[in-house]
């Protein structure tokens, strides 16, 4: 704590900035883990109710069981852009689902939009934990060499190069390197493991809407 | 359609939790920091090489002041040897008023033992100072440093004395041209320490180094101090740029 209250203004802003970028690091890991751990369980039920239901309207009826799950948004815009089809090709007097499928790839850009939005918001925030694990022990290192500029010049103030006047001007210094260690560790373990994660949803989210376009254009072929 | 909540809803919590566990953390070390011992440096201890204690037999052990302060004698212990006592002669059937004169005797043959002791001791010292005046007098006036008082032949102090400032004086005038050069000078100081002549008996072709050795013998000159028992000093130095030497017969 001594370190702490002796060392000097510069290292003390370093100090402060380093602990805002902890406390934020931490705050969205703990957001992204809450986040990913209810749309990886969201995703299996939903997946497992999707696979039990046989109409499309039976499972929009209930989407709202299995809102914290990605797969729902593509389902709820797939199913959406399937019915806005239908309701054109119902007004009309030809077949365009079943003459130039142009429905189908309505469906299939509404679903890929669909993804590279949830994908957006999978990935809010990881960006800070990159900066945060990149860029903290090079803070820190700013302040540790700050403080150690700063340490010799009192040594060369007071004339003495002993131990007991170097050693806690290099204390003070390293402290910043070590805050600096401690928010940016966690920070990029967390950021690999939330890239990992959001990488496995994509993979899921891909085979939902090839899945759901497989059943559309079954349907639509054998009318 | 799409039912989802708004997606940062949960970021205000975590930010709070996240402040929370840091307060948590930060308050754990204080309370770790205010419960260990605070990191002492210890003093430094500067050993003075050059006075380093000695043993003081007397104290039985090195002593802390050193040589400056030495430590005291230890109390003289209370057993200590009994003089020898005479062969008790008196009958053991003597009565009790008799008693006084043995104790004569005793305090008698004390003195008389004090006495010789006295007497040996102080013929030692006589001895030893004997020896001391006998050494002096073979080996010259008597004054430390100054052997035979004359100051002038080969390997007397003050030839030393005067070879080791012109060494001094040659290391900052040096310089020569040639190989291996060498010069011979003759010096003659006069009672009060002044240099009268110089005589180069022997000389090179380096004239740089005859110039070096002529400036060393003037820089030299300044410090000298006079010879000792007020007579004049003669004295020949051999230069060569690896040092001074006598020139000795």
């Amino acid at each position: 704590m001594a370190l702490l209250t002796s060392a000097g203004i510069v290292v003390k802003l370093v100090l402060m900035l380093l602990l805002f970028f902890s406390v934020v690091s931490w705050a969205i890991i703990l957001f992204k883990l809450f986040q990913v751990h209810r749309a990886n369980s969201a995703s299996v039920r939903f997946m497992d109710f999707f696979w039990k239901s046989k109409r499309f309207d039976a499972i929009a009826s209930q989407i709202d069981r299995f809102t914290s799950s990605p797969l729902t948004v593509l389902f709820n815009e797939g199913y959406g852009e399937l019915k806005k089809v239908v309701d054109s090709d119902g007004k009309s007097e030809g077949s365009a689902l079943s003459t130039d499928l142009g429905g189908i790839e309505n469906v299939s850009r509404a679903l890929r939009r669909a993804t590279n939005s949830e994908i957006t918001r999978l990935e809010k925030y990881l960006t800070f934990l990159a900066t945060t694990g990149s860029t903290s022990p090079f803070i820190g290192l700013f302040g540790t060499v700050w403080g150690i500029m700063t340490a010799f010049e009192g040594i060369g103030k007071t004339g003495s190069a002993s131990l007991a006047v170097v050693a806690p001007g290099i204390a003070e210094a390293l402290i910043a390197t070590a805050i600096g260690l401690v928010a940016a560790i966690p920070a990029v373990m967390a950021y690999n493991h939330f890239q990992h994660k959001i990488r496995v949803l994509v993979k899921e989210m891909d085979s939902f809407s090839t899945e759901f376009l497989n059943i559309v254009q079954r349907n639509i072929s054998g009318k | 359609m799409n039912a989802r909540p708004s997606a940062d809803s949960g970021m205000g919590i975590c930010c709070a939790v996240s402040t929370i566990i840091h307060l948590t953390v930060f308050s754990l070390l204080f309370w770790y920091g205010s419960h260990i011992q605070p990191m002492t440096v210890a003093e430094t201890y500067y050993v003075d090489v050059v006075n380093l204690p000695v043993a003081a037999p007397r104290a039985g052990s090195p002593t802390q002041q050193g040589n400056d302060s030495e430590a005291p004698q230890p109390k003289p212990t209370e057993n200590q040897m009994n003089l020898p006592q005479p062969p008790d002669k008196t009958p053991k059937n003597v009565s009790a008023p008799n008693a006084a004169s043995p104790r004569k005797e005793d305090t008698s043959f004390a003195d008389k033992l004090s006495k010789i002791q006295g007497k040996a001791e102080s013929r030692a010292q006589e001895a030893t100072l004997e020896r001391l005046r006998n050494k002096l007098a073979s080996t010259g006036s008597g004054r430390a440093g100054m052997p035979s008082a004359t100051g002038n032949e080969a390997g007397s102090d003050y030839t030393a004395y005067i070879q080791s400032r012109l060494k001094d004086a040659f290391r900052e005038t040096i310089s020569y041209s040639s190989r291996n050069p060498e010069i011979v000078v003759r010096i003659f100081i006069d009672t009060e320490g002044k240099v009268t002549r110089r005589k180069i008996e022997r000389s090179g072709s380096d004239r740089a180094f005859e110039i070096s050795v002529i400036r060393a013998i003037d820089l030299a000159s300044e410090k000298f101090t006079p010879p000792p028992n007020h007579k004049t000093f003669e004295g020949v130095f051999v230069f060569k740029p690896q040092g001074i030497s006598q020139n000795r017969p």
